[in-house]
């Protein structure tokens, strides 16, 4: 089937972007990549009546890192260029291992990290890692902006607390702190190129061998990706061992709350889960220790 | 054996050029002037009697142009096995009752693709639903729905093999052991979808441009599904992008783009999307399969008690054949003293299954390798041995139905245990690591005649012309595999010309030599390349005799065309250029242009094959013990295809058949719910990717078969039957978990891992 009639614009500014969006109301959507948009749109699962095109707007593709500070993703940041960029991968390497365990080569030569998050989907690889890691969001209207930490963005599968005249522009991901280390991990029924069964980030702060603060995100395994707090509790203050790290995997594993889909059995999930929270806090573990 | 300058030899395959670039012209690409665009309707209940169809608001619609039912069309059953009508159970379009979601039911025409989607929505169909059944068990249950009346027990074929006596062999045997087998289906995933494009000229003479394997098949069934007479319709078969054995048949959408253009005046276009082409595209068969064998003491077979349920969808499609095949296959590898099969194709409200790679082979195969692991381990006998002390060898009779001809099997298990270090791995099993084995054989084509043509089964005609050249026409189909190179190959080798001294123009029924089936049950390189040979010797035969003549010579000259001359033996000075000798020869007869058509059928070749190919295969393994998943690590092959014409395409063959089996063994499948295909895209259908294939090493085993073009015979389809096996048993080797029904899930090892 071919796409559906729709306006387009391209506006030049993120003010132009934001006019836009809320003149032309409800059926309006944003568009960076178009990889996960124009495919719903394509299938008739979205009805769109105008699509605003982010690609012209000036300014707002960058990746920058301030040492002390952290980094600052543009909304039209391709997944290629974050994946790539080489303060990304010295001072966040999880952070671009999940940007290139997104999808397939040409999808991350046009999707974006942003688009990734809004699209909002319950396995988005780049949730996880930029959860357990503080990321906040800036999303502008013509009425102003507003700062929203992402372990808050997301609402169900699809929805997040973008309000309607609103657009995400940037991603802030904080200085990592001393003595962290972070993972990512996910598996799926195909290994390479394919959409994660299950994915977990996790971030540790290690102190002379013991975890003094842990965090653990949970993908494809709720509605939203979903911190594992109690799990972390397993870990917080005490040294990592086999046994321990067996324990968090078990509490994740209890309260992740993972459905039976084409992908994966809810009770695999749960195996899945298990594993890979062990493993991601075992990694973030040995990175904290490299620094 | 021959020495040769061109076969044997990677030459440039033909198209390859416009391929790369982009310019080859395929079904789709094809865009007539005032062209309209088919689409269908499909049911979307898997059993239901239809009570009522109304397509006046459809036909209202602006823009379309043709909306047709069964009651527009000729009631007219149709199916491949022509020799037995009762087999043909399809009409183009549901006469009364779908059996399957997605069996057609209407289909629309209009100026744009939009636009007869919206009025397929605007067909209204009363439907009855009725009681389905979505697999065996419940097909041949008691008082299961009957989905063909001719049928009441849902079993639409039989095919039973026997020789020797099998009960008191099994009786006598010193170890017996009988296991049960389910095997699932795989789409062919061929990067092509289905398409067709029909025009019809003014004289009501009907083209057809379609993806098709079987030009010669599809004119012969769209004429009698039309009721023309055959020369009436002409078939064309562009560039295809793979076909996989589920492009051999006549499909509704042939008929439909053919009946409509034929209604309508404007030529009609096809072309299914990729979900469509999922929900009912061919697919291979899930089998069932029961299979109990027998041993003496020192580990030789005695006998072999097969029986195999195909879950065939809700139409016969391929299947009879499938299951005619399966049970052949279960004899192939060794000797068994005694053997019966029973093979039965079972009706099911899905997706009618067909003939996909291996064809039955995948399967039957899955079944006799892993019985020979497991009993190789319990017997105390090393899966090779066994195997050895097995193995059929040239000569060997098969009773009642075929002789082996050139045989490499031993020396391919021998140098597949060299290659992978097979026993020495097992000896010291390293933890989570498995090392499992695998073997096939496989025909070169097939001998009956299901279609029952009155032609030879392969023709060819040749052409040759004084500037040097020559001009085969074959119906065989390049579907990918690459016949438009090797019958050229073949050509220009029995010549003694160079490639870019032929042109080849192949399936166009109106053009390419008639008979020949097309391209199925890896019979193109044998048949149409002893077809070629043929045809090349008469060419010979009218030059050589054209040169004798023009040189006076005595008639115990030997006469030779190599290099693009043609001289004698004896006297070399005496030489004509291959053009010189055409133009010679044609002067001799007035002028008439030098054509030649030659064929082959198999004679007193039984009722399987011409010749076979063999090979085994070992796997290597690393499992995750924790999340079950299985890292293949390597695959390593030795086969036996004869004599290799063109090696580049057997070693693509021979690594495509490896990923496409790696996905049947370990991640490909469909997930269905009440008959449903739930997994319509590659996102969820879990084929492997490039990044997914895995390192592996191969060898060939070279033999010279005397009934193969050349010494040629099959290559690349017997390959998808090895590996799931190997892999399996190389997955029980790592974590004592025998699959036995595939895939082979991490779900499935995590649940039945033994050691760890």
């Amino acid at each position: 089937m071919s796409l559906a009639k729709f306006e387009y614009y391209t506006p030049n500014s993120v003010e132009n972007a934001c006019k836009l969006l809320t003149e032309q109301g409800d059926g309006a959507y944003i568009m960076a990549g178009g990889t996960d948009l124009l495919v719903k749109i394509h299938k008739g699962a979205m009805k769109a009546k105008a699509i605003i095109d982010l690609q012209k707007v000036k300014g707002i593709d960058g990746i920058s890192y301030e040492k002390g500070k952290g980094l600052t993703i543009g909304a039209m940041a391709r997944l290629t260029d974050v994946g790539n960029h080489p303060d990304i991968k010295t001072k966040y390497p999880a952070v671009s291992k999940a940007a290139l365990a997104t999808a397939n080569t040409q999808i991350r030569n046009m999707g974006t990290v942003a688009g990734n998050l809004c699209n909002a989907a319950p396995s988005a690889d780049n949730a996880p890692v930029l959860m357990v890691m503080g990321a906040v969001v800036t999303l502008k209207s013509i009425k102003g902006e507003r700062l929203v930490p992402l372990v808050e963005f997301f609402q169900g599968p699809g929805m997040t607390v973008i309000k309607k005249g609103e657009i995400l522009t940037s991603i802030f991901v904080p200085e990592p702190p001393n003595g962290s280390g972070v993972s990512y991990q996910y598996l799926s029924a195909r290994g390479k190129v394919d959409i994660a069964a299950v994915c977990v980030g996790a971030m540790v702060i290690m102190d002379g061998g013991i975890c003094k603060d842990a965090k653990i995100v949970l993908g494809a395994v709720a509605p939203v990706p979903m911190r594992a707090k109690d799990a972390e509790k397993v870990v917080m203050g005490k040294r990592l061992s086999t046994e321990l790290l067996e324990k968090l995997g078990l509490e994740a594993s209890r309260e992740s709350r993972p459905i039976t889909d084409m992908r994966a059995s809810a009770e695999y999930r749960r195996i899945l889960v298990a594993v890979l929270s062990a493993r991601a806090i075992e990694e973030a573990a040995k990175n904290a220790s490299k620094k | 054996m021959q020495e040769f300058s061109v076969v044997g030899t990677n030459v440039t395959r033909t198209h390859v050029r416009d391929k790369a670039v982009g310019v080859a012209q395929y079904t789709d690409d094809i865009k007539l002037p005032g062209m309209l665009h088919g689409r269908t309707l499909r049911s979307p209940y898997p059993h239901a009697r239809i009570l009522s169809i109304d397509t006046s608001k459809a036909k209202a619609l602006k823009g379309v142009k043709c909306v047709i039912t069964s009651e527009d069309i000729p009631k007219v059953k149709f199916g491949n096995w022509r020799l037995f009508p009762e087999t043909q159970d399809e009409y183009v379009l549901a006469v009364d009752k779908v059996r399957f979601i997605g069996d057609e039911v209407a289909a629309v025409a209009a100026i744009d693709r939009d636009i007869a989607q919206e009025a397929l929505s605007l067909i209204k169909v009363e439907y009855e639903q009725l009681p389905a059944s979505f697999n065996i068990e419940t097909s041949i249950a008691e008082g299961a729905p009957i989905i063909h009346d001719p049928y009441p027990n849902n079993i639409s074929i039989h095919r039973r093999v026997k020789h020797g006596d099998l009960e008191k062999a099994l009786a006598e045997s010193y170890y017996v052991r009988e296991d049960v087998f389910t095997v699932h289906s795989i789409y062919p995933a061929y990067m092509e979808p289905c398409s067709a494009v029909a025009n019809v000229d003014y004289d009501g003479r009907i083209t057809l441009w379609t993806s098709t394997q079987t030009p010669y098949i599809v004119q012969c069934l769209l004429a009698s599904t039309l009721g023309m007479r055959e020369n009436d319709v002409r078939v064309i078969k562009p560039h295809l992008g793979g076909g996989f054995g589920a492009k051999m048949e006549l499909r509704k959408w042939d008929f439909c783009a053919a009946f409509m253009a034929k209604k309508t005046g404007k030529p009609v276009k096809f072309t299914l999307d990729r979900v469509e082409d999922f929900e009912v595209g061919r697919r291979r068969h899930p089998m069932k399969l029961y299979s109990k064998i027998g041993f003496t003491k020192n580990g030789m077979l005695t006998a072999k008690d097969l029986q195999i349920y195909l879950d065939g969808g809700a139409y016969n499609a391929m299947g009879p054949t499938a299951t005619f095949l399966c049970g052949n296959y279960g004899l192939m590898l060794y000797r068994y003293p005694a053997y019966r099969f029973h093979g039965q194709h079972v009706y099911t409200n899905k997706p009618p299954a067909s003939a996909i790679r291996g064809f039955g082979s995948p399967q039957s195969t899955f079944c006799t390798e892993s019985q020979m692991n497991i009993a190789a381990e319990e017997m105390g006998i090393d899966p090779i041995d066994l195997r050895l002390k097995n193995a059929v060898r040239e000569g060997d009779v098969i009773p009642e139905l075929s002789k082996i001809g050139s045989c490499g099997f031993a020396e391919c298990l021998e140098k597949v245990a060299k290659m992978s270090n097979f026993r020495e791995k097992r000896k010291h099993p390293v933890k989570g690591r498995g090392v499992g084995i695998g073997c096939y054989s496989f025909i070169s084509g097939g001998v009956f005649n299901w279609f029952d043509t009155q032609y030879p089964f392969t023709a060819t005609e040749v052409r040759v012309f004084a500037d040097g050249t020559a001009h085969v026409l074959s119906m065989a189909s390049d579907i990918g595999q690459g016949s438009d190179t090797v019958i050229p190959q073949i050509l220009a080798e029995e010549l003694g010309l160079r490639m870019e001294d032929i042109r080849v123009t192949t399936a166009d029924t109106a053009m390419t030599p008639q008979a020949d089936l097309g391209s199925w049950g890896s019979r193109v390189t044998l048949m149409a390349g002893n077809a070629t040979i043929d045809a090349a010797r008469k060419i010979k035969e009218i030059l050589f005799g054209a040169v004798m003549a023009h040189f006076n010579f005595n008639v115990i000259h030997d006469l030779e065309c190599k290099g693009g001359r043609i001289y004698s033996k004896g006297r070399p000075d005496k030489v004509l250029t291959f053009g010189e000798a055409v133009a010679v020869a044609q002067k001799f007869n007035r002028g008439e242009p030098i054509v030649v058509r030659g064929s082959y059928t198999p004679r007193g070749k039984g009722l399987v094959t011409p010749a076979f190919s063999f090979g085994a295969q070992v796997a290597e393994v690393e499992v995750d013990k924790k999340t079950g998943i299985v890292d293949l690590k390597k695959m390593y092959t030795a086969h036996d295809c004869g004599t290799l014409i063109h090696p580049q395409s057997v070693e693509g063959q021979l690594d495509g058949s490896i990923q496409m089996s790696v996905g049947y063994a370990l991640s490909e499948q469909f997930v269905e719910k009440d008959g449903k295909t739930l997994n319509t895209t590659f996102l969820d259908y879990k084929m492997p990717g490039a990044l997914d294939m895995c390192e592996s090493e191969h060898t060939c085993v070279i033999t010279y078969e005397k009934e193969g073009p050349m010494g040629a015979k099959e290559a690349g389809e017997g390959l998808t039957s090895p590996t799931a096996p190997a892999i399996a048993d190389a997955v029980y080797d790592a974590t004592g978990y025998r699959c036995k029904d595939l895939p082979i899930t991490p779900e499935k090892v995590l649940k039945n891992k033994k050691k760890f």
